[in-house]
């Protein structure tokens, strides 16, 4: 597996405020990866230091093994490094036509090659039939396949998606992903993909991730990341979790959920964290099975949640299928599916 | 996002040349007004004629940059965003007053009502001439500011008319302020109509001590005080226009159309047709009476003059656009030292009297270009002085419009930064910069002061003859040549008006 992209310590500052500190990353070819983090974490900072917009005060950035920004010196200017780029929204160019962006990184762009190139490309992301139109005349969604064809024009060793549905509806949104997700993996790009959107990350990436308090906090596949994480902010982070104490004995514990087994042996008192999905309800309830009232159901169509104020106070999360969902008020016996995350 | 703060040798060396071109005349300035020794230019400003004459200048340009804000505000929004029918149309009718010359206009006026002599005469004279240097560019950015805001404010439960004192207006103010800024620089150095006015203020006391008694020192001193205003109203609009408001969000901008209730279309509507009228009804109904009643036209004389008009016109409007626009990209895309000194150097000269550049030009041709002394080369240069502000700023604010990530997205597809100018930023700013250069060729024709000096012996413009004559008051002799200027010049002033503002009213 080789390396298309690799950060080592990469740190940067606006005026004083840390943006990204000692960020290492490494993405590998052929894949996509996702970088998740919350707003304002300097995610597309990092992006635009990749492209060569921003220069990192320190660390390096090596593009396809080579080094293309070290200790404050960017040593390739952003048209040679190789990377391509699908800003938030697009960002086509209102003066061309779908064809001239497609078209726009290729060279000898009126020759035989670079139409065919642009044909196979519009092809790709099934737009074949738009290649005259201009941008103003596509919806969101086109716009963004079209911002993907041109960034892959030209073969670059990695496609960078800035936060590419942020502006789409969210119906809309799930649809356009999958067909970008698709293109990708059908041209054998390599990609990063920038998101604050956690089922983005988990659902489209082969690798996240994830940027907690400017570091990279954790890197994994999404099943990992979901079912192991590192710490609780990860774990808090990457999924709805519900937070009960709870006292380990390695590995399994005791809490108001009752007797719990552990993904990691832990000693003492810890905290506990499991998904909502995990929690369900108790057909064959006996005396020690914790018990709890409704005090809020949601419906959301296919399931749904509901919050159980258990008797010493704590509120928890469960997710259900929707035609389980008991009325509020009622008292339910609460069971946890499958193993559960412990923090010190 | 922080924008790389060092700009391009490219961008940097044209930078460089448009301030050592726009320095000329100060170098002269300072040098002649320096030729009687420190002590006499320090008596030569303090006397107190010449604060008379500071105060009567800037009284002068700051009621007629106040009405033009006001007037130019109101016309453009009337025009792009008002409900009124056949905008388009409005918006060239709006435009007209550019192709009428200051002295022109104000000897019409001065003909029909003669008591106007003076100050008044000239504020009116100045305000219509000149509101739509305020109105073109603010109209262009209302065209790209994005119209849904003012829906959010009135559905946040604001009035049409505060959503547009709220919303709309903050989002043109950079374009007020910098048509503003045009204004009372034309102001300042306008020579035609406080001429034609008797007002005496800078240019034409400054005239009367060139023409009068070879007394290059009090001329070169006066200017020098002009020169301190000019800066103060720079430092003002750098101050006040404060940070640019850049488009945020949505892709390529989809121009919805806004129905205005007819409560504000109507009264903009009257503001429209006032303008209108006496911008344009009175010079024009006057040109075509003093056609009248002139006997004979020789029209050979005619078509040549319209001829050497446009040629010497055309030359300054390309000249001038070649080296606006590194200088445009420039103040738009970089921070930096380099920027404040090059905005600076390029607006002092446009406040520079046309007499005083086209004596610093005479005096650098003698001494440096003497084989183009009195020829077309001298000529065009001096124009191109005073009109490489308008073209910058015309260029400069379209640059802004369009983001940057256009230039982001075309570097990373592997566009070197200059190629990125050529195939991104350039076509993006097409509209601004065609406007520039219809800015710089009308001026050119209807320039009077530098032409007068300048010219070839023997050539003659329209704006030389119509000079000549009405300082005479030959008003049958003057009717063609004041018909051919207007109309000619409404071809230029058409295409720019509808350039800027084209995509309005798709």
């Amino acid at each position: 597996m080789t390396t298309a992209l690799e950060l080592t310590g990469v740190t940067h500052a606006f005026d004083d405020t840390a943006v990204l500190n000692d960020v290492s990353l490494s993405v590998t070819a052929g894949k996509i990866t996702a970088l998740l983090g919350p707003s304002g974490v300097g995610k597309t900072t990092l992006l635009r230091i990749i492209c060569g917009f921003e220069t990192p005060q320190q660390g390096t950035v090596s593009i396809n093994g080579r080094v293309v920004a070290e200790g404050g010196v960017s040593i390739v200017a952003p048209e040679h490094r190789g990377v391509g780029l699908v800003p938030q929204e697009g960002a086509l160019f209102p003066h061309l036509t779908v064809a001239d962006n497609v078209a726009f990184g290729l060279k000898r762009r009126r020759s035989s090659q670079a139409r065919s190139r642009v044909q196979e490309l519009l092809h790709l992301v099934d737009l074949e039939n738009c290649a005259d139109r201009r941008p103003a005349e596509l919806s969101g969604g086109m716009q963004q396949r079209v911002a993907l064809a041109r960034a892959l024009a030209p073969n670059p060793t990695i496609v960078l998606l800035d936060e590419p549905f942020a502006s789409l509806d969210a119906a809309l949104r799930v649809v356009v992903r999958t067909e970008i997700v698709e293109a990708i993996h059908r041209s054998k790009a390599t990609a990063l993909w920038v998101t604050h959107d956690q089922q983005e990350a988990l659902s489209c990436a082969d690798d996240v991730a994830v940027l907690l308090g400017h570091q990279v906090a954790q890197h994994g596949t999404p099943v990992d990341l979901y079912r192991s994480p590192n710490s609780r902010a990860v774990a808090e982070f990457v999924g709805e979790a519900v937070r009960v104490k709870g006292f380990a004995r390695g590995l399994d514990a005791t809490s108001v959920l009752g007797e719990i087994a552990l993904v990691t042996a832990q000693h003492g008192d810890v905290t506990l964290i499991v998904r909502p999905e995990q929690i369900e309800l108790e057909d064959q309830p006996n005396p020690t099975t914790p018990r709890g009232e409704v005090i809020a159901s949601r419906f959301y169509g296919h399931d749904g949640e509901i919050d159980v104020r258990l008797p010493a106070g704590d509120v928890v999360v469960a997710r259900l299928h929707a035609r389980l969902l008991p009325a509020v008020g009622s008292v339910v016996a609460l069971r946890v599916n499958g193993q559960a995350l412990a923090f010190a | 996002m922080a924008r790389p703060l060092r700009a391009p040798l490219a961008l940097a060396a044209p930078a460089m040349v448009a301030v050592v071109v726009s320095l000329v005349p100060l170098a002269y300035l300072v040098n002649t007004s320096l030729q009687r020794g420190v002590q006499q230019l320090i008596d030569e400003i303090f006397v107190s004629r010449t604060a008379t004459l500071v105060m009567r200048s800037l009284a002068l340009t700051l009621v007629v940059t106040g009405a033009c804000a006001v007037l130019g505000t109101i016309n453009a929004w009337f025009v792009v965003r008002s409900s009124a029918p056949l905008r388009p149309l409005w918006l060239m009718l709006l435009a007209m007053p550019l192709a009428i010359p200051s002295y022109l206009s104000a000897f019409a006026w001065v003909t029909w009502i003669p008591s106007l002599n003076g100050y008044f005469g000239a504020a009116i004279v100045l305000t219509l001439a000149s509101y739509p240097y305020v109105m073109l560019p603010v109209a262009a950015m209302l065209r790209g500011a994005d119209p849904q805001l003012e829906d959010v404010a009135q559905s946040l439960g604001v009035s049409p008319l505060r959503s547009i004192t709220r919303v709309t207006l903050r989002q043109v103010s950079p374009a007020i302020w910098a048509g503003s800024l045009l204004v009372a620089l034309y102001v300042v150095s306008d020579f035609g109509a406080v001429a034609t006015m008797r007002l005496e203020t800078f240019t034409w006391v400054i005239y009367g001590a060139y023409r009068a008694g070879f007394n290059p020192t009090r001329a070169a001193t006066l200017s020098l005080v002009l020169i301190g205003v000019a800066l103060l109203l720079v430092v003002i609009e750098r101050r006040a226009r404060g940070r640019t408001t850049q488009r945020i969000g949505s892709g390529t901008a989809r121009h919805a159309v806004r129905q205005s209730p007819l409560s504000l279309t109507i009264p903009a509507m009257g503001v429209a047709i006032t303008s209108f009228g006496f911008g344009i009804g009175v010079p024009v109904i006057s040109s075509i009476s003093w056609t009248r009643s002139s006997g004979s036209v020789d029209w050979a004389q005619v078509w040549s003059t319209i001829a050497a008009s446009f040629g010497v016109g055309a030359l300054t409007g390309l000249a001038t656009v070649l080296l606006a626009l590194p200088v445009g990209i420039l103040l738009a895309r970089f921070k930096g030292r380099l920027n404040g000194f090059t905005e600076g150097a390029v607006y002092v000269t446009h406040s520079l009297p046309g007499i005083v550049i086209a004596l610093s030009v005479v005096y650098f041709g003698i001494s440096i270009a003497r084989p183009f002394y009195q020829q077309i080369p001298l000529l065009v240069f001096g124009q191109m002085i005073i009109f490489l502000p308008l073209v910058v700023g015309s260029v400069r604010t379209s640059i802004e419009q369009s983001r940057p990530v256009y230039e982001d997205v075309a570097r990373s597809l592997g566009t070197s930064r200059m190629r990125t100018v050529f195939r991104v930023t350039l076509p993006l700013a097409v509209p601004g910069v065609a406007a520039g250069g219809a800015l710089a060729v009308l001026g050119a024709v209807k320039e009077l002061p530098t032409t007068l000096i300048l010219r070839p012996t023997g050539l003659d413009t329209l704006a030389t003859s119509i000079w000549k004559y009405s300082s005479v008051s030959d008003f049958g002799a003057i009717g063609p040549y004041a018909v051919a200027l207007m109309l000619l010049a409404a071809l230029p002033t058409a295409v720019l008006s509808t350039v800027t503002v084209l995509k309005v009213i798709k």
